[in-house]
């Protein structure tokens, strides 16, 4: 039970520090996001350099807010970070599947 | 745990205080895991089908980049709004904790009302639902997430009146994190849907 306090305790002093890491985390997103629009409005680099660029700011982007916005970087987030990974993991081989093997 | 309604002295983390709300966050996040598999499915379905466009438009004529990136502007503020509304729940601060909900649902009206506007403007170019196989899948994937925000928009709508009427309390507080967890997780779609299906159809 005092272990359970002091991780409140903490959580308190985390949140309290008030919107500054949130406004950090929309910035962030922002520029990434102008990245990618960037990249393709542009239309000088070519095509495989661009998707390079497209999955890496997206999947940056998501860690972005996937910790900061849906707080999954602060304690006691082990079974939500489980399902996530779950359910990407699914997602990654029919995502695979799709692009590499059905009617190829 | 009734006296805390009671007494109107909320505990630290109004979420998190009874087993019941820690309970409700799990298994939100459990649903989310196999929400990110529901959309896998379509992601995945739509990568395989998108060159299949028939007699429709290309996608790299179809997409215009404008209205995909006030839409993704539109989304991303309205993430910020929930997040926002979450630290005035923390802060026990009702009043602009509402605020910043009404903000979020009208924000996403808004991305709503772009989308509408967008698929109307695709329908007049061709691309209709039964076009091709690309079409039918684009329609899928992308109105699947619309009926999200719509569903997110209700049900936030429906928390606000909640609220106004009973307070916050540990029984209502759980449901506002929950629901800003949702709308999170309906931008990070978003992220891979305009990176997915609009840039990568842009670039061809």
């Amino acid at each position: 039970m005092s272990s359970n306090q002091s991780t409140h305790e903490e959580t308190r002093r985390h949140r309290e520090e008030g919107p500054k890491k949130h406004i950090v985390a929309f910035v962030l997103s922002l520029v990434l996001t102008l990245i990618a629009f960037a990249a393709v409005a542009s239309g000088e680099i070519n095509t495989t350099f661009t998707y390079v660029i497209l999955v890496g700011m997206a999947i940056v982007q998501v860690f972005v807010q996937l910790s900061f916005w849906m707080h999954m970087k602060d304690r006691g987030h082990l079974f939500p970070i489980l399902g996530i990974v779950f359910g990407a993991v699914v997602v990654f081989t029919m995502v695979i599947m799709a692009e590499y093997w059905v009617w190829w | 745990m009734s006296a805390h309604d009671l007494n109107g002295a909320l505990p630290h983390e109004p979420e998190k205080a009874t087993l019941e709300g820690r309970n409700k966050i799990l298994g939100f996040w459990l649903f989310l895991g196999a929400e990110t598999v529901l959309f896998g499915t379509l992601f995945s379905s739509y990568l395989a089908l998108r060159h299949n466009i028939g007699d429709g438009p290309p996608a790299s004529e179809l997409f215009k980049l404008p209205t995909v990136f006030a839409a993704t502007m539109i989304l991303l503020t309205s993430s910020l709004m929930s997040v926002f509304a979450v630290q005035a729940l923390h802060q026990k601060k009702v009043k602009p904790m509402i605020g910043w909900l009404v903000a979020t649902i009208v924000l996403g009206l808004g991305f709503l009302g772009l989308e509408i506007y967008e698929f109307t403007e695709y329908i007049h170019e061709g691309h209709k639902m039964p076009t091709s196989a690309f079409s039918s899948s684009f329609y899928t994937l992308v109105g699947f997430h619309g009926a999200h925000v719509a569903f997110g928009v209700l049900w936030i709508g429906l928390l606000i009146l909640q609220i106004m009427k009973k307070g916050l309390t540990v029984v209502t507080a759980p449901k506002i994190y929950v629901s800003a967890i949702y709308w999170h997780f309906i931008d990070v779609v978003w992220v891979f849907i305009f990176t997915v299906v609009y840039l990568m159809g842009k670039v061809g």
